[in-house]
């Protein structure tokens, strides 16, 4: 870092700003990185960051300030440009063909005439499968260039997005400069280490501006930490002076409730909700038994090959399973279909929210009462005020802002979200359990937090709940019992009412 | 198994050997699906050519193969432009319309029986200009004012059969009479008959353009995720553009062979070849979707609806029924085709 005064700075914002309408979403930021430096970006959702991010890969245009890239002011009139630049950055969505191979997403943007693309635009694969090895190997991934996109692995694809960030800075010899936005939020654990340490590479050619929602990883990889609220940068601090529940605070501006939950072990006079037993699945998982208790949140962790997202759609009846049972409040079929698993009172909350837990050009009371009418139904009609009327209620329950149950849901942000489809299954009367399946993915810390404390309400109320978690740390803080699934098996079940699993109890059992 | 996950080096070990049982695991996965999807059609094609043999010893002669292939070509040269129109993500409907406009045009400019001029060569770019024009329309009007391809290109077809239709006029029928051109397409040079082998050299060139080029990688992009295309500032605009024109000229292209087949200039010269050319690029295995698929699975498709259609009638099939029969065959093998692509949970719409 000695040469910090000497080399300008790759990156340098001077008080930018960025308005929609009346919305001020960026004001006057400014910030500086230097080479080499990994920079973790936070702030709840809305808080402006993706509009800073937007404006730096040049989708958006500033209204104000400047920007200077290695020393050199820019304006960056789009995507092309910021890459020309050295910028690139690494989407929430992912960006990359799925249908095209790994080499041909890397090499996407080499001009015409240059690389492997002579002059009258024709391929030369070898050329560019080539190029694409190199790039790949800057960052330490020996990928095939000649594998398909659509056949990698979600942290795969991550790595090459990071090599088709810097190949064109490669290309043009500049430092380069990769915008990592939000990469860690649907990894698993063990994923995530992977890419913890590609991103520790990527220190030696580059600086990384490293966007996440995870306190703890922020803390673990980035030298900074700036902090966004309301549009505007409020803090700047390394991250040896400054801990995680002071950045929590200045993130979302009050102070976390550390509510540990009090815990009972498993009542003997109870009987479960959900009880399967020897659940087999050829190639998935095998033996899986599982009892699920009324007013209980039973975790089950596993990393991705674990099999526990398809033992949770089991549950459900959207996957089948060969052998084994699955029982839901007495009932016990062969053939567990998803009508069957509804009119039994299970609910299911799924990872994908935006394409299969909810209709998102509908507006959010029509998403509520979709499942179980309720109140809002007279025979086969719904009546459109009662409906209102029902969601309203709804949105002042579970505080779903804002409080517009009018509105299209894909205008809400992901955390009201969420709460919506909580709410389309809550609005049964017969409600006996609930899977969620990542619930807070993607949702940042604030929202995070009020959707964990609904789903304990509705768990004290008296409804199983099983949840397939993110993190350990999320099952640590919400659940009852925790099943841990290794290679399609349980590997370790603990009762928190008497067990007191470590993180590391747990991690080894994953692993 | 505790301290190894916590000191450096351990982690590092488990990430490492769970990166590399990935990377195999990928790459076997990929080659099994590069050589399931062709494999399963041609042995469908097989099993095809197997029972039509064994039902008519005509079926295997030289003489049939030839007129199998001649029968092929034109389906052939359009079907390569509709398949690199669907993997856009997009349709081309105005085939057979594109097909009348052309035809007809190239005719009345060649040496016909109505007199007038004859323009030779001339008449070839003068046709294929119209087809040229006819397809940069769809295309500018799908791109810049945003209208569903499906819409745009069945406008299209009847402006061209409408084109084709006033050309005509109300005279006698053109016939042609360049006595080396008439039957050209099914006369035989070294063993092929002449408009395949102008077919093989339309699947050549589609290959290269899709395979090789920046419009065809592009078009693939497109049909994966314009969205992406765009914001990695791809030229998404001209490739559309440009694949609805080349989709056109070779419509036009077909238009031409069909009415030197005909000797007669008509309006409706490509009548049924949209029949056949749809469910090729759909058997052969490219997404409607668009993104996914290829020109050489397209080949397989043309020739499996050719060859059924050439064995039905050797069966002695009445014709009464073979419009039901071909269209029954056609949906089932769509079927067939798509099964693999099914998923729980996903919703066709």
């Amino acid at each position: 870092m000695s040469n910090l005064t000497t080399t300008p700075a790759v990156l340098h914002l001077n008080n930018v700003s960025k308005s929609f309408g009346s919305n001020r979403a960026v004001r006057g930021v400014s910030l500086s990185i230097q080479p080499g430096e990994v920079i973790g970006l936070i702030g709840e959702n809305g808080a402006g960051k993706s509009t800073l991010l937007k404006i730096l890969s040049g989708n958006y245009r500033h209204d104000e300030g400047t920007i200077a890239v290695n020393g050199r002011e820019v304006q960056f009139r789009g995507p092309a440009d910021a890459l020309r630049a050295g910028i690139g950055v690494v989407h929430q969505e992912q960006s990359l063909f799925t249908n095209l191979t790994i080499a041909e997403n890397i090499e996407v943007n080499t001009p015409i005439g240059r690389g492997g693309v002579n002059r009258l635009g024709l391929y030369n694969w070898r050329r560019l499968y080539a190029d694409a090895a190199q790039a790949l190997d800057l960052i330490g991934s020996h990928l095939n260039p000649k594998t398909r996109v659509s056949d990698l692995s979600f942290v795969d694809r991550q790595m090459v997005e990071i090599a088709r960030a810097i190949r064109v800075s490669a290309a043009s010899h500049t430092t380069p400069l990769v915008i990592l936005d939000e990469p860690t939020a649907i990894l698993e654990r063990t994923e995530t280490a992977i890419l913890e340490r590609e991103i520790s590479k990527l220190r030696d050619i580059g600086s990384v501006i490293f966007v996440s929602h995870r306190l703890d990883e922020v803390m673990r990889i980035c030298d900074r930490v700036v902090v966004m609220r309301d549009g505007e940068l409020i803090a700047d601090r390394t991250v040896d002076d400054v801990t995680e529940e002071e950045l929590f605070r200045l993130m979302v501006g009050r102070e976390t409730h550390a509510a540990v939950r009090s815990r009972r072990s498993i009542d003997p006079a109870n009987s479960p909700v959900i009880s399967i037993h020897d659940l087999t699945r050829a190639g998935s998982y095998a033996d899986v038994s599982i009892d699920a208790y009324p007013g209980r949140v039973l975790a089950i962790l596993g990393t991705s090959g674990s099999g526990r997202e398809s033992v949770a759609r089991a549950i459900f009846g959207a996957e089948g399973f060969d052998s084994g049972s699955v029982s839901i409040a007495g009932y016990s079929g062969r053939q567990l279909t998803i009508k069957k698993a509804v009119a039994l009172g299970v609910g299911y909350v799924p990872a994908e929210r935006k394409t299969e837990g909810m209709v998102g050009e509908m507006p959010a009371d029509q998403n509520i009462t979709l499942t179980h009418p309720g109140s809002a139904a007279l025979g086969p009609f719904e009546l459109p005020r009662r409906r209102l009327s029902l969601a309203r209620a709804w949105f002042e329950k579970l505080d779903i802002r804002p409080r517009e149950p009018g509105h299209t849901l894909q205008d809400f942000s992901g955390g009201n979200q969420q709460k919506v489809v909580l709410a389309k299954w809550l609005n049964s009367s017969h409600l006996k359990a609930l899977v969620l399946d990542h619930p807070l993915r993607g949702l940042d810390p604030g929202a995070a937090e009020t959707v964990n404390a609904q789903i304990r309400s509705v768990c004290d109320e008296g409804t199983a709940i099983i949840l397939i978690p993110d993190t350990i740390d999320e099952a640590l803080d919400i659940a009852d019992d925790i099943v841990v699934m290794r290679d399609g098996r349980i590997s370790g079940v603990f009762d928190l009412g008497h067990d007191n699993p470590a993180t590391l109890d747990l991690l080894e059992r994953m692993l | 198994m505790v301290h190894k996950v916590l000191s450096e080096q351990g982690a590092g070990s488990i990430t490492t050997t769970a990166i590399r049982i990935r990377e195999s695991g990928i790459e076997r996965r990929a080659r099994f699906r590069g050589l399931a999807e062709p494999l399963s059609l041609l042995v469908a094609l097989a099993v095809l050519i197997g029972v039509f043999s064994l039902l008519n010893e005509r079926f295997l002669t030289t003489s049939n193969i030839q007129n199998v292939l001649t029968q092929s070509a034109i389906p052939l040269i359009v079907a390569v432009g509709a398949t690199l129109v669907i993997l856009l993500g997009s349709i081309d409907l105005s085939v057979e319309g594109v097909m009348g406009a052309t035809g007809m045009t190239w005719i009345l400019l060649s040496n016909n029986s109505r007199g007038g001029a004859d323009l030779g060569p001339w008449a070839w770019v003068i046709a294929l200009g119209v087809a040229l024009l006819l397809g940069i329309a769809s295309g500018l009007i799908f791109t810049a004012l945003k209208v569903p391809s499906f819409i745009v290109t069945l406008g299209m077809w009847y402006v061209g059969l409408g084109i084709a239709t006033m050309l005509y006029g109300t005279d006698l029928l053109p016939r042609l009479q360049d006595e080396g051109l008439k039957g050209w397409t099914s006369r035989i040079s070294f063993g092929l008959p002449n408009s395949f082998w102008v077919a093989l050299l339309v699947i050549g060139l589609g290959i290269l353009v899709l395979r090789s080029t920046r419009i065809g990688r592009v078009t693939l992009a497109i049909g994966n995720s314009e969205t992406i295309v765009r914001s990695a500032g791809l030229p998404a605009f001209p490739v559309k553009v440009a694949v609805f024109a080349i989709a056109a000229v070779l419509s036009g292209l077909g238009g031409i062979l069909a009415t030197v087949q005909l000797d007669i200039g008509s309006p409706t010269v490509g009548s049924g070849v949209l029949f056949i050319v749809i469910p090729a690029v759909v058997i052969g295995g490219t997404h409607l979707a668009g993104g996914k698929g290829g020109i050489l699975r397209t080949v397989l498709g043309v020739f499996l609806l050719t060859i059924l259609n050439n064995g039905l009638i050797l069966s002695g099939v009445e014709s009464s029924y073979q419009s039901a029969v071909t269209g029954a065959i056609l949906v089932a093998a769509i079927v067939f085709a798509a099964w693999s692509q099914r998923d729980r949970l996903r919703v066709a719409k």
